[in-house]
């Protein structure tokens, strides 16, 4: 069982935030620009330090642990602004994530190349392998960050606004692989900032707005909520329904 | 990891990288090094004595600043403290040439851990200028009068500080040949292992930090330890370049921490091309080359008199080194190969 618990105060950025989400949950984030969603995606990851409060995994406080401790628990990021290993292969991109100390555990078995080439078959990326992230569309980028992920054998994966600068059809894709994964058992935690594109794919979100708590619920409850509509459309937008 | 390398996959290897235009260029200047002894002539056996050991200084400093992203300008520190080890331990302890050569190494992978721990925390250039000033202050410690004159009254009869330094070094052989085959071995075998060790997997490890140490973290890599390891195998190298140097200058002193040679490994190496460490064999010729016929014409007082200071070596690989990151930004290993390669096409009426 996993308890994933996590209190903030005092911060602007996220302001006493707590919620817990549950082994093979699949669990939206959203929020305004700015609401300090992917603050919260930094405390998680060990990026940055929490001034207060605790973060659980798997019932181990993980408050303050280093990154990649962190990533070797199977507690695992994508960013929002695409990150990957410029002047190397798309191949070698994945065995980065493959030859971490949790990645490697599976991966040796198969060897650490075939077991990369399968996750980049897996992220459809596989007739590019040979090639170096920065000559890649937008789209491939945002699937190798997943396929990176996926190399660390992750057991929580944190999606930061996976969908953000994409195509409609890009979108699909990236939709369709993220449902494959939460299927494989991958418990799924993503953000973003436009309801729509969440709304259809979790069955549960939690909102935000200027770091804090706003809302929790199936989507449909949330996208209702008062005060959620005040967060997106203002004061105004709450008038206009009154 | 499993590694099981078959003799027979080593075979195949070996004879498509022979097949290939850089293989056979490689064998063919390996062939030349190797025939130099021949000449007989002293002179030129020592420039390319100079010449092979900057190779490995140089492609210390690459393996660190190309693969890893880790730009020292205190390579400088590695060079001098094998130095003083392998020249402190030859003259005192009677150590043969090959143990104190090891030794320096060693000291220098110590060194390696010891400048790697604090300097890591730091980034890009303040990780440049904590090495440098780390050269510095180790210049100034072994130069110092106060701890020399302390070295000799704690250990009577044996040197350690002070601007003299160690002489009276023996080299590797009498026989200059011997010597000459010694060095050439220890490049190649350095060469072989850093190229290796670029393409393995820790390699990949090693260039994922380079390319985004955040990215890295967040893939599961211990990115600390990974640049610790860094270090200490950059230092190894550089320490054997340290006693091999010492060596053939038959002595050491604190001249050896200047800053001058950290810059000497960036020269090179950049002239080269930064991540290619063969690269830094071609940066090295060149610089060593060229720097002893500058001397030469130095020399000739009718020519320095109308060039004054213009023959300066460092002046002129200065002004090179600005013409390679404007014009070649990627050193000259890639253009000089592929022209040549074309050359030989044309040759062969391809």
């Amino acid at each position: 069982m996993k308890n994933l618990t996590k209190k903030f105060a005092g911060l602007t950025a996220v302001n006493d935030m707590s919620f817990e989400i549950h082994r093979g949950e699949f669990v939206g984030l959203i929020g305004p620009n700015g609401a300090g969603k992917t603050t919260i995606f930094n405390l998680i990851s060990g990026i940055e330090k929490p001034t207060s409060g605790t973060i659980r995994f798997d019932g181990r406080d993980i408050t303050g642990m280093s990154t990649h401790k962190i990533v070797n628990l199977g507690l695992v990021r994508t960013f929002q602004l695409v990150r990957s290993f410029k002047f190397m292969t798309l191949l070698d991109n994945i065995n980065v994530s493959c030859l971490s100390p949790r990645g490697k555990t599976i991966a040796k078995d198969y060897g650490i190349d075939e077991y990369s080439s399968t996750i980049l078959a897996s992220v459809g990326l596989i007739d590019k392998a040979r090639l170096p992230p920065v000559i890649l569309p937008h789209g491939d980028l945002r699937k190798l960050q997943i396929g990176k992920a996926l190399g660390t054998n992750p057991q929580l994966l944190l999606l930061d606004e996976p969908f953000s600068g994409l195509s409609h059809e890009e979108a699909v894709s990236i939709t369709e692989l993220i449902r494959s994964l939460h299927s494989d058992g991958v418990t799924v935690f993503v953000t973003g900032h436009v309801l729509r594109e969440l709304m259809g794919l979790v069955p549960r979100v939690i909102a935000m707005h200027q770091g804090k708590f706003i809302a929790d619920g199936p989507p449909k409850e949330v996208a209702n909520n008062k005060i959620v509509l005040e967060a997106y459309l203002g004061r105004g937008g709450e008038f206009a329904r009154t | 990891m499993k590694i099981n390398y078959e003799f027979s996959d080593f075979k195949i290897y070996m004879r498509d990288w022979i097949g290939t235009f850089r293989g056979k260029l490689t064998v063919l200047c390996l062939i030349g090094l190797i025939l130099i002894p021949l000449t007989g002539n002293e002179y030129i056996i020592g420039i390319f004595n100079t010449f092979m050991i900057f190779t490995i200084f140089a492609a210390s400093w690459d393996f660190l600043a190309g693969f890893v992203g880790q730009v020292s300008f205190g390579h400088a520190i590695f060079l001098g403290i094998a130095g003083y080890t392998t020249a402190f331990t030859i003259r005192f302890l009677n150590f043969p040439w090959w143990l104190a050569l090891v030794l320096g190494a060693v000291i220098a992978v110590l060194f390696g851990l010891i400048i790697g721990v604090p300097a890591l925390r730091l980034k890009g250039p303040y990780l440049a200028l904590g090495t440098l000033a780390m050269s510095l202050i180790l210049y100034q410690l072994f130069l110092m009068g106060s701890l020399a004159i302390l070295w000799e009254n704690t250990f009577p009869g044996t040197i350690m500080f002070g601007t003299d330094g160690i002489g009276q070094i023996p080299p590797i052989s009498q026989e200059a040949g011997i010597s000459y085959l010694v060095i050439f071995l220890i490049m190649v075998t350095s060469l072989i292992v850093l190229t290796h060790l670029a393409k393995s997997k820790l390699g990949t490890i090693f260039k994922s930090i380079r390319d985004d140490e955040t990215g890295a973290k967040a893939s599961g890599i211990n990115t600390t330890k990974y640049k610790i390891l860094a270090f200490m195998i950059s230092g190894f190298f550089a320490g054997i370049a340290g006693g091999l140097y010492t060596i053939r200058l038959t002595g050491v002193n604190p001249g050896s921490f200047q800053a001058l040679y950290s810059f000497y490994a960036i020269i090179m190496a950049s002239v080269g091309g930064i991540a290619t460490i063969s690269g830094s064999a071609l940066g090295a010729f060149i610089f060593v080359f060229l720097g002893e016929i500058l001397r030469l014409l130095g020399d000739n007082p009718s020519i320095s008199d109308l060039l004054g200071g213009f023959t300066e070596p460092i002046f002129i690989f200065s002004v090179i080194l600005i013409l390679i990151i404007r014009f070649a930004e990627h050193g000259l290993l890639k253009p000089v190969l592929e022209h040549l390669q074309d050359l030989w096409d044309l040759l062969l009426g391809r």
